[in-house]
């Protein structure tokens, strides 16, 4: 039986197992404990995982192979300029590792996912396919109409599936429990902001990695649990450096980057990490229509990030202006991973954006893979040493 | 009165721990770890410099580590080596506009100014041939104690060239000298140019023309390396720079730690002031 004292050690070893399995246990034993059930996999960075879990299927988030996968057929697809984490879905999905999935959805990230979706269509023809487009126009008559049009693709396809449609009801059902844990994903990433000691974003970042494989009522549960625990032990506030980590929204750095950026000097008190679970920013509207709320709360109330369309030339760099000041950050961190076109290519934007508002920050390059982490605590301590020696505050 | 502050660096080869009353140096402590757990020494080495300036915890304003040091438990903050070797190396020479830092595992030359803030680096790459561990290692196939290998090289009258890119084939170099019957001091000082060569090769790269260049870190009081180090400066014709040593030279990063953690300090205790404000 726990203690207290131990919940967390608890929780965090169950979620890095979910983390490491990379053979989906958990998907494989949630799909074994009723007959019928199917599960639907989906890539950074957002997909409406509401319509997923409306049509009474379980929504697995596939963010690469991490570390700890040896790509051999995945490096036969492309080209060495290409980032790691198409190389390593495809070597899960060649090997025979996600044949627990029922589909994949493919949100409309960057070039190299869109290809991907046309590639997996190829190659596992028995399986649902799907690539998610978003809109561009973020007027309700123009891009909400064009979203709702994509959305019901996928709820028709997903009711085919589930050999029943999907109703409005379900939707609206579907809303309120990802109400629920959007709210408890917000709370986490507040409390981390307030006490980053308490809950270092090692853990933090496993406890939402283990979201990507449990039903979000029982990840909802388990994160009220970890912050519950949380309280029940005191540990050392160390003098570091606040930051907010911006760029690792598709392909996740190795865990042992975040630790290197932690044991360096700074708090992570803001970051990228699995947007797809704080991509709409506050409630869904519950009742109505659930499709217009769905696509409401997308153009007007979502996250940014590099893969996302700005409008307005103005806009840009806004959502991270808003992490750095909400979250009393003192720098940022860009952390990009290598070949990756739209946080590359918007980096040098953000960066002068930053620079007008004389906000410190670093950058540097990674793959899930990175095993060397020596240059990246040097940086992020020299970094670390910097803000908290020599800026102005 | 000043705030108390204590710096620990956790080295490869040793950890070095530090008690401060503001700019006022009060105790000092250098372990080596030879196979001992470092963070064990570290409570060690605090304890000691406490009981020696007879102080109690409760005493202490800012516990910081450099180093090796993230994972000590009960420091206030830590720092990265470079930052407190800069600091530590204008405390012990505040001439110095650059530091050597060379250590068990690798050295690096730091550009710095009066303040002790890094203006530009340079640290040797994952090779060890730079490195104290590797003299250490050459010391004991020779059959010389650690503390002579400075005062043999000085004597040498004809030193041997040795690999300057990597530890494997110096050693080779080493073997094969050895049984041509080259004499220890000739060896000894060729090792001593070699690495001289690379920290000069280094300090190049981070832009520094003149001042004085001071050598700290755990090979800092090897007079051999010191005198190669001179040498290869005027060989390289490189005339604005002096290198020079300190007796307390090994303490560098630890003092860094010490002085910027009672920066640190009274930074926090005026954004707290202001904040309450």
């Amino acid at each position: 039986m726990s203690t207290k004292e131990n919940r967390v050690t608890e929780i965090i070893s169950r979620c890095s197992a979910l983390f490491e399995d990379l053979e989906f246990g958990a998907v494989k034993k949630w799909k074994a404990a009723a007959p019928g059930r199917k599960a639907i996999g989906y890539m950074p960075v957002y997909v409406p995982h509401e319509i997923v879990h409306a049509a009474g299927m379980l929504p697995v988030g596939i963010f690469g192979g991490g570390d700890q996968l040896e790509v051999i057929q995945g490096d036969a697809y492309y080209q060495s300029y290409i980032c790691r984490i198409p190389r390593s879905t495809v070597e899960l999905g060649l090997t025979g590792r996600l044949d627990c999935l029922d589909g994949m959805l493919f949100p409309s990230t960057c070039d190299v996912i869109r290809n991907l979706s046309g590639m997996w269509q190829i190659m596992f023809k028995n399986k649902y396919v799907r690539y998610v487009d978003v809109p561009q126009d973020y007027d309700d008559a123009v891009g909400g109409q064009f979203y709702i049009h994509e959305m019901q693709q996928i709820r028709e396809d997903l009711g085919k599936l589930a050999g029943r449609p999907v109703t409005d009801e379900a939707l609206r059902a579907s809303i309120v429990v990802y109400n629920a844990h959007r709210k408890a994903i917000r709370d986490l990433y507040a409390y981390r902001a307030a006490k980053p000691w308490q809950a270092p974003t090692a853990e933090v970042y496993l406890l939402l990695r283990a979201g990507c494989v449990l039903p979000p009522e029982e990840h909802t549960r388990l994160v009220h649990d970890y912050l519950a625990a949380c309280e029940t032990q005191q540990r050392p506030k160390r003098d570091n450096a606040r930051v907010v980590v911006t760029g690792p929204f598709c392909e996740q750095p190795p865990l042992g980057l975040i630790k290197s950026i932690e044991m360096s000097g700074c708090y992570i008190v803001d970051d990228e990490f699995m947007l797809a679970f704080r991509w709409l920013m506050d409630e869904v509207e519950e009742t109505g229509d659930p499709m217009q709320a769905l696509s409401k709360a997308f153009l007007h109330r979502s996250a940014q990030s590099s893969s996302k369309y700005d409008a307005r030339k103005e806009d840009k760099g806004r959502f991270l202006l808003h992490q750095v000041k909400s979250r009393g950050a003192e720098g940022v961190v860009f952390a990009a991973p290598s070949f990756c076109d739209p946080a590359l290519l918007e980096r040098p934007m953000l960066q002068e954006i930053l620079a007008r508002h004389k906000i410190p920050y670093t950058a540097f390059k990674y793959a899930e893979n990175t095993g060397q982490m020596a240059p990246i605590r040097e940086q992020a301590g020299t970094f670390a040493d910097s803000i908290k020696l020599w800026s102005a505050a | 009165m000043s705030e108390i502050t204590i710096g620990i660096d956790i080295g490869s080869g040793a950890v070095k721990t530090v008690l401060f009353r503001g700019e006022q140096w009060l105790a000092k402590r250098v372990e080596r770890i030879r196979r001992r757990d470092p963070l064990e020494l570290a409570r060690q080495g605090f304890d000691e410099v406490l009981e020696e300036a007879k102080l109690k915890e409760k005493d202490v304003s800012y516990t910081a580590t450099t180093g090796e040091g993230e994972n000590v438990k009960f420091a206030t903050g830590h720092f990265y080596s470079m930052t407190t070797h800069a600091r530590g190396g204008v405390y012990l020479n505040p001439e110095a506009r650059a530091v050597v830092d060379i250590g068990a595992l690798n050295g690096r030359a730091i550009y710095i100014d009066e303040r002790g803030k890094v203006l530009s680096y340079k640290m040797t790459s994952q090779c060890a041939s730079g490195s104290g561990q590797f003299l250490e290692n050459i010391a004991r196939y020779l059959g010389v104690a650690v503390e002579e290998i400075g005062t043999l090289s000085k004597t040498s009258k004809n030193p041997e060239k040795v690999s300057s890119i990597c530890a494997v084939l110096a050693e080779t170099d080493v073997i094969n000298m050895v049984s041509r019957a080259i004499a220890t001091p000739d060896i000894l000082k060729g090792i001593h140019i070699s690495m001289a060569s690379r920290l000069v090769k280094l300090l190049k790269v981070t832009g520094i023309t003149k001042g004085t260049v001071l050598l700290t870190g755990g090979l800092a009081l090897d007079a051999g390396l010191l005198a190669a180090l001179q040498e290869e400066l005027v060989n390289e014709k490189i005339s604005g720079l002096t290198a020079v040593s300190h007796p307390d030279s090994i303490h560098a990063g630890a003092i860094g730690a010490a002085l910027w953690g009672a920066f640190r300090h009274r930074k926090l205790a005026e954004l707290q002031s202001r904040a309450a404000a």
